[in-house]
């Protein structure tokens, strides 16, 4: 496995560049809303999912920029975007 | 013996003897030999004694492929004699031999055979019980190969290199090179990989016509040149492929030869497109035997004689099942070796041209017949049966040249997570759907005809074009039109055993597994093939599956009586070829930290330690109980390198905001020159640092972290605010700046000789931040702190001036026997202050409420969203949680040791830190206990390891044990 | 000697309609766990199913390594109770599971982790397990081939000697268990993927599988790295799982050199010498989930770095097999075992991270305890799925700080 990941702003890069971040779970509950279930859901819990998957991902060893990118977890390779229409 | 000299193919120069010692014993050899050639040169037949049954071992392959001619090697065992060049001095030696390799004290295993079944290790040795644990002592002496020296230090030069690549192409066969060549010609850059020394693969050793008047060889020299010479093709030989990973990622090793500055070099590549073109190796025949010295695979016999110019017997017998073998049997005579017979396996379907000279020369051929045995330490005798009526006849040979078939390379597909699928006209398991950016070409697809080979080559080449946006769809259309009119592949020869029980036709040589071995696996109840190797162990060896890959699979598809299309080889494993452990370590690479006071602390007698990524002073004598360093400081004035320290800028319209997000405290009431103290949680509520936070601007913050966290803090920040679009910058200063702790009763004294700041205590008061210059000159942002319990200046300045700082200070703090401190004396002196480091008297689980620093946090922003407070509620009423406490010993002569448990009937906490106070004349310490001895005046009964049970015991007191007014602190 | 060559785990069952029990996942906690049930509990109307082949997964993909010098003591007297069976297993078995007994010796390279070093043996100690702080030199001695130099990246200060610990061979536990397994009724069905779980008002009522349905009042969820997929997949349970790939490889066999298994925290590595001869070794994972089990140039490298380093005579042994398996990491790096909670008759068994192997005796005795009797036995307790809700982590680890630690 060679992971590759497509920085927004420095392209693709050798994947042990980058820190996974998580998969991307929407933001934060709110505090008001503190249910242990709930909550716990936010922080630890994971479907697992078997295929393709939206995440989060730090370019620790480049432009120290979060963003999200999509990945397939059985192959572990992103999922290259369409390029967008100039 | 000696070499045929004259013949153009061959690659040795018998002129240059090189001189090496076998088993003690001088040989010579010549310039181009492998160890391998010029021991069989020598006369040497027996070149190991197998893993279990100490079977004699000869030259059967010359890629490799086995373990038969793993020798050891001026103290590296293991080493493939077929694959090494020969160098002078080489001292080598048989592996599994006791005795010597013809006379073998534990030969008599191979008679033991019926004792020694597939698995027979699960199914014996263990009854009585007592029996295995001496049982076990001698499996352990009998398996393994080779040996090695426990203060083995291995020779030679190790590099590495990450080289990029439109198009990797791997093998430098017919196949390959014409992809090269195609590609190439549009003007990408290539990279081949060949393994051997030298280019042209299948060609290379083969007089047969290219073309009228042009020999293969010649035509591989023509290939090879154009190779060379393309200005755009880079050229790896010596160069075994090893792994194929996914997006391209291909790893080769490559053996230095005498003028290359490397001995072994590791290479990387990212190619936008790879080509494999790695031919076809010999598929073993089975027959009783099969494995004895004298027998031989065809091409072994050929190159032995066309590359390295010995002919590999007087007398030989060839049975084989494709033309290739034919073709051996006529070079060989015509070069004086005496062939008996030719025994093919098929029945029809030879090259009739073939047939033809053999008659020509008067040489036997038994199309239908086979080999099903042989007999001789090495060989004496075969015996060939055939195939229809079982008729045996028996021949007198020195050599017996044996191969069922073919078997393509495909293990760089197979890493690449090709598709493999048998295809019944070749019998091979064949690429069915290769992955994007992949191709294959050549003999591996089953193809036999010389301009097939290379114009797959091409096919491959300008495919690999395409995926690097080059248009070259003409000529490849071209290529493909061209293929197809040619040859394609051949029908292979279907045969996997010869009519034999198989008690020693040895399906594996690498592991002695035979026939019979696997028929006993499939018996039990192993059906998957991964099942069969890992019981049976074939294919597990130090070759892995070279040898019995194919015929494995094709086996078990034969004994279930079921089609070989549903039954799959087992999975390939990288490396594909062994690799040396320096070879992959390649060059060394420790990535340590320095502070630019590291060698002004080693100077003044620091013992330097490795704590994290940093290299720091832990000690500044040999008295590991630093009495010296706290008192100094106590009494007097020291100073720390605090330089490894998470030091950050944070500006911008939003800098609170996230400042709030991720610290526990508001962070909003910060006052200008006022320092705040405050911690960081995670979504557990755990503590995970503690810092300091100072306002030097309208929205422009300073803050420090431990020294751990300095390298993820603005990933944290930017994580936990990833939703928000927050308007902030942060600049990690933590290398721009060095810190230096000034402390102790005399540091002001010290401080004022270097400034003409206002640095008194009115002016600058404990919890005061100040920004001054040095002689005029070094810019200093200064913190009133007192982590170790007294009157500090944490001074913050730009790194390059640390070094002139530390001097200065030394300087001007002379008068005062100023003397630096190294950690462990910091943290005497910060336990005797009650103040806590995170990672030592906290744990993964520990929260901020349960080290005691509530008051941190501050309930009052819950629109803040901070980390980690949701969880503070939810656990700060939570019971049988460890808290953090301080505690006394009761009468003790020394402090527990750091680690030990706090117990009653279960274990209740642990030790942080406890040390002998010179400060206080008592045994202090720090422990995170469970909530029921937390409470002032509880009983604590520690247990060390190696205690036998005998307790300790001491009482949780109040911290901090010093100054507990604070007074020191605000002198 | 030998007699004839019989199925080891018998002839193909049938395939019935229903049991008592239905145990997904046919590796070694799925295996262990059947057994216990039909030896301890006489339930041996029990059916194990596998996708593919038993132990397929982590089973046959660990390094074998043994031991019980854990950091609590909520795991402490699990794992000595899974060292406790081998001896015992290899005589009911009648399977020589090889269990060599050469003890740990996990290596500390700073005063800090000599400091973790000890708690865990005085922990070990006072739960009756035997472990042993050793200085520098005594490792040079008990590991001639160990560098003790102080010029190396992580200078070694001393080790945690496990005397009890050591290396077993996995593939026959799994053949064994299975023999046992079957000899006592339990049917396995291999290459049978499970597809759904049947529930009404709250309780298990079947499992359906691509061979079809099958009734049943119990199901335990023990399918390894795809434990916390299926389970989210067959009743949409979410867990605190991340399942990273973990890799290991072992190098060409060789004559005795390593007498004990080591592993290093700061060099992430371990190592150990099989019976045959071979150097296995590993530790490291790509810190990003995937199922795919593929092996990394980048491991490799790493890998021959820290060995190179650590036993600088190995840079003469070359690497001959490498591959990879899945671990499903928990964020307090402890499993999760639980029963009855979501759903009545559902069981579950995950989160072993590369602790899998190590355990797989003791989950067997203790789920079979549990699923029989539903009471969800005291060693057990501790391991519920709940904790994570309530912020009580196990502190197995000391210190990692992760985002949302898993998914």
């Amino acid at each position: 496995m060679a992971l590759t990941l497509t920085c927004p702003i420095c392209g693709e890069r050798n994947g042990y560049e980058f820190r996974y971040g998580g998969e991307d779970k929407g933001p934060r509950p709110r505090a008001e809303d503190p249910a242990p279930g709930h909550w716990c859901e936010y922080v630890h819990m994971s479907p697992c999912v078997a295929g393709i998957r939206k995440e989060w991902w730090y370019h620790k060893d480049g432009c120290g920029v979060w963003f999200t990118t999509e990945r397939d977890t059985t192959t572990s390779l992103e999922v290259k975007q369409p390029e967008k229409t100039r | 013996m000696n070499r045929l000299d004259g013949l153009p193919t061959c690659r040795i120069d018998s002129s240059r003897k090189i001189e090496f010692s076998w088993q003690n014993r001088r040989f010579t050899g010549v310039a181009g030999d492998t160890v391998a050639t010029a021991l069989y040169a020598g006369g040497v037949r027996i070149f190991s004694r197998s893993l279990k049954y100490h079977r004699p071992r000869g030259l059967y392959s010359l890629d490799g492929e086995s373990s038969n001619t793993c020798v050891g090697i001026d103290g590296i065992p293991n080493v493939s004699a077929e694959n090494t060049v020969l160098k002078e001095g080489m001292q080598v030696r048989a592996q599994n031999v006791m005795g010597t390799p013809r006379l073998d004290l534990m030969g008599f295993l191979d008679k033991l055979d019926w004792a020694m079944p597939a698995g027979f290790y699960y199914r014996t040795m263990h009854r009585p019980a007592a029996v295995w644990p001496i049982a076990l002592k001698q499996v352990r002496k009998m398996a393994g190969l080779g040996k090695i020296s426990p203060d083995f230090q291995m020779p030679g030069r190790f590099d590495e290199i990450y080289p990029t690549a439109d198009v990797c192409v791997i093998g430098g066969g017919p196949a390959g090179l014409s992809a090269a060549l195609a590609a190439a010609g549009t003007g990408l850059r290539v990279i081949v990989m060949e393994s051997r020394p030298w280019l042209g693969g299948f060609f290379d050793f083969r007089v047969c016509e290219y073309r009228p008047g042009l020999p293969l060889y010649e035509r591989a020299a023509e290939l090879a040149a154009q190779v060379e010479k393309a200005a755009n093709i880079q050229v790896f030989k010596n160069t075994a492929m090893v792994g194929a990973y996914s997006n391209n990622l291909i790893t080769a090793f490559q053996k230095g030869e005498a003028d290359d500055p490397f001995d072994e070099r590791y290479i990387e590549v990212r190619a936008k497109s790879v080509v494999v073109a790695t031919g076809c190796m010999e598929r073993p025949l089975l027959f009783e035997n099969n494995e004895r010295p004298g027998v031989m695979q065809a091409a072994c016999a050929h190159r032995l004689a066309h590359t390295y110019g010995l002919v590999a017997g007087q007398k030989a017998v060839f049975s084989i099942g494709h033309d290739l073998g034919i073709e051996a049997a006529i070079d060989l005579f015509d070069l004086g070796l005496e062939v008996s017979c030719v025994a093919d396996i098929r029945k029809e379907g030879q090259d009739r041209e073939l047939v033809e000279k053999l008659a020509e020369r008067g040489i036997d051929f038994l199309p239908g017949w086979t080999a099903v045995d042989c007999s001789g330490k090495t060989v004496k005798s075969a015996r060939l049966c055939n195939l229809d009526t079982y008729v045996q006849e028996q021949f007198e040979c020195d050599l017996l040249v044996a191969s069922a078939g073919m078997t393509p390379v495909t293990g760089p597909l197979c890493l690449a997570q090709a598709k493999m699928a048998y295809d019944a006209h070749t019998g091979y398991f064949l690429p069915r759907q290769l992955p994007a950016r992949v191709h294959a070409c050549g003999r591996l697809l089953g193809l036999n005809d010389a301009a097939a080979i290379e114009v797959s080559g091409q096919v491959a080449g300008y495919s690999a074009t395409l995926d690097c946006g080059v248009s070259v769809e003409e000529g490849l259309r071209q290529a493909r039109e061209k293929l197809d009119s040619l040859a394609g592949p051949a029908k292979g020869c279907d045969l996997v055993m010869a009519p034999v029980k198989g008690r020693k036709a040895f399906i594996c040589f690498d592991e002695d597994t035979t026939v019979k071995n696997i028929k006993q696996t499939l018996a039990m109840g192993f059906d998957a093939t991964e099942l069969i190797k890992r019981f049976s162990a074939a294919g597990t060896g130090p070759a892995q599956g070279a040898i019995p890959g194919h015929n494995l699979a094709l086996f078990v598809a034969r004994y279930h009586g079921r089609s070989s299309a549903i039954t799959q080889p087992t999975t390939v494993r990288d490396p594909l070829v062994p690799v040396h452990i320096a070879t992959y370590a390649g060059a060394y690479h420790d990535m340590c930290k320095r502070t630019p006071m590291h060698d002004a602390q080693k100077t003044a007698g620091g013992i330097m330690q490795r704590i994290g990524v940093w290299k720091r002073a832990r000690y500044f004598s040999s008295d590991t109980a630093c009495t010296a360093e706290i008192e100094n400081v106590r009494n007097n004035v020291g100073m720390l390198d605090a330089t490894t320290l998470g030091k950050f800028r944070i500006w911008g319209p939003d800098a609170v905001k996230a400042l709030q997000r991720v610290y526990i405290s508001d962070m909003s009431k910060i006052r200008e020159g006022r320092i705040k103290y405050s911690a960081m949680c995670n979504e557990d509520g755990c503590i995970i640092d503690d810092g300091v936070v100072v306002k030097r601007g309208e929205n422009d913050y300073y803050f420090t972290t431990s020294t751990a966290r300095a390298g993820q803090t603005v990933e944290w920040f930017r994580y936990h605010s990833r939703y928000d679009n927050w308007d902030f910058n942060m600049v990690n200063l933590t290398d721009a700046y060095g810190v230096i702790n000034l402390a102790g009763p005399n540091a002001r004294k010290v401080l004022e000789k270097l400034t003409e700041a206002d640095i008194t205590n009115s002016a600058f008061a404990y919890g005061g931040f100040c920004e001054f210059k040095i002689k005029n000159t070094i810019p200093v942002r200064a913190m009133r702190l007192g982590f170790v319990g007294e009157l500090s200046f944490e001074l913050h300045v730009p790194s390059s001036y640390m070094q002139s700082l530390w001097a200065m200070l030394e300087e001007a703090g002379r008068p005062f026997n100023i003397q630096p401190f190294g950690l462990e004396a910091q943290n005497v002196l910060r336990m005797e202050k009650g103040h806590l480091i995170i990672g030592s008297e906290s744990e993964q689980r520990t929260t901020l409420n349960d080290v005691g620093l509530s008051f941190l946090w501050d309930r009052s922003k819950s629109k803040a969203g901070t980390v980690g407070a949701v969880a503070l509620m939810h656990t700060e009423k939570q019971e049988g949680r460890l808290k953090l406490v301080g505690f006394k010993m009761d009468n003790a002569q020394r402090a527990p040791r750091d680690g030990s448990i706090v117990v009653d009937q279960n274990v209740c906490g642990h030790v942080c830190i406890a040390r002998y106070s010179t400060t206080l004349k008592e045994v202090i310490g720090m422990a995170l206990v469970k909530d029921h001895l937390a409470g002032e005046g509880a009983q604590l009964d520690i247990y060390e390891d190696e205690c036998n049970g005998q307790l300790m015991h001491a009482h949780v007191v109040k911290m901090p044990f010093y100054d507990v007014k604070g007074e020191r602190l605000s002198m | 000697m030998f007699g004839t060559y019989k199925p080891l785990w018998g002839k193909k069952p049938r395939f019935k309609s229903s049991y008592d029990a239905v145990i997904i996942g046919g590796g070694l906690h799925g295996l262990a766990t059947a057994y216990f049930l039909a030896r301890d509990f006489g339930m041996t109307d029990v059916a194990v199913i596998e996708k593919r082949f038993i132990g397929f997964g982590g089973a046959g993909r660990n390094t074998a390594i043994v031991r019980a010098n854990q950091r609590t003591q909520e795991n402490v007297p699990f794992y000595r109770k899974a060292l406790d069976l081998w001896p015992v297993l290899t005589r009911e078995l009648d399977f020589n599971l090889m269990f060599y007994n050469c003890g740990n010796l996990n290596l500390v390279h700073s005063e800090a982790a000599i400091n973790a070093a000890r708690m865990n043996i005085a922990t070990a100690q006072f739960c009756g397990v035997e472990s042993h702080l050793i200085d520098a030199r005594q490792c040079k001695e008990m590991m001639p081939a160990l560098n003790i130099s102080e010029d190396i990246t992580y200078p070694i200060f001393g080790a945690m000697y496990h005397p009890p610990g050591g290396i077993v061979r996995h593939d026959a536990v799994v053949w064994a268990l299975a023999k046992g397994a079957a000899a006592r009724g339990v049917h396995i069905h291999q290459q049978t993927a499970a597809t759904g779980i049947g529930v009404e008002n709250g309780k298990i009522i079947s499992v359906d599988t691509e061979h079809g349905k099958i009734n049943t009042p119990r199901v335990l969820l023990s399918a390894g790295g795809y434990t916390a997929a299926l389970a989210y997949r067959l009743l949409r349970i979410q867990l605190p799982i991340s399942v990273l790939t973990i890799q290991a490889m072992v190098t060409q066999p060789l004559k005795p050199l390593l007498n004990h298994v080591i592993s290093s925290g700061a060099y992430h590595v371990y190592a150990n010498q099989t019976l045959k001869g071979e150097i296995a070794t590993g530790a490291h994972m790509d810190p990003w989930p995937n199922y795919t089990t593929q092996t990394t140039a980048h491991y490799i490298k790493h890998q021959a770095e820290a060995l190179a380093e650590l036993l600088p005579c190995l840079r003469g042994v070359k690497f001959m097999r490498h591959w990879a398996g899945l671990a499903d990491m928990t964020p307090d790096m402890a499993p999760i075992m639980d029963g009855n909670d979501h759903v009545d008759g559902f069981y579950l068994d995950c989160g072993w991270g590369y602790f899998g192997f190590k355990s797989c005796t003791a989950v067997g005795k203790y789920m079979a305890r549990f699923m029989a009797s539903e009471k969800c036995p005291p060693i057990l307790k501790p391991f519920n799925l709940r904790r994570f809700e309530q912020h009580r982590l196990m502190g197995e680890t000391a210190a990692v700080v992760n985002y949302s630690a898993n998914n």
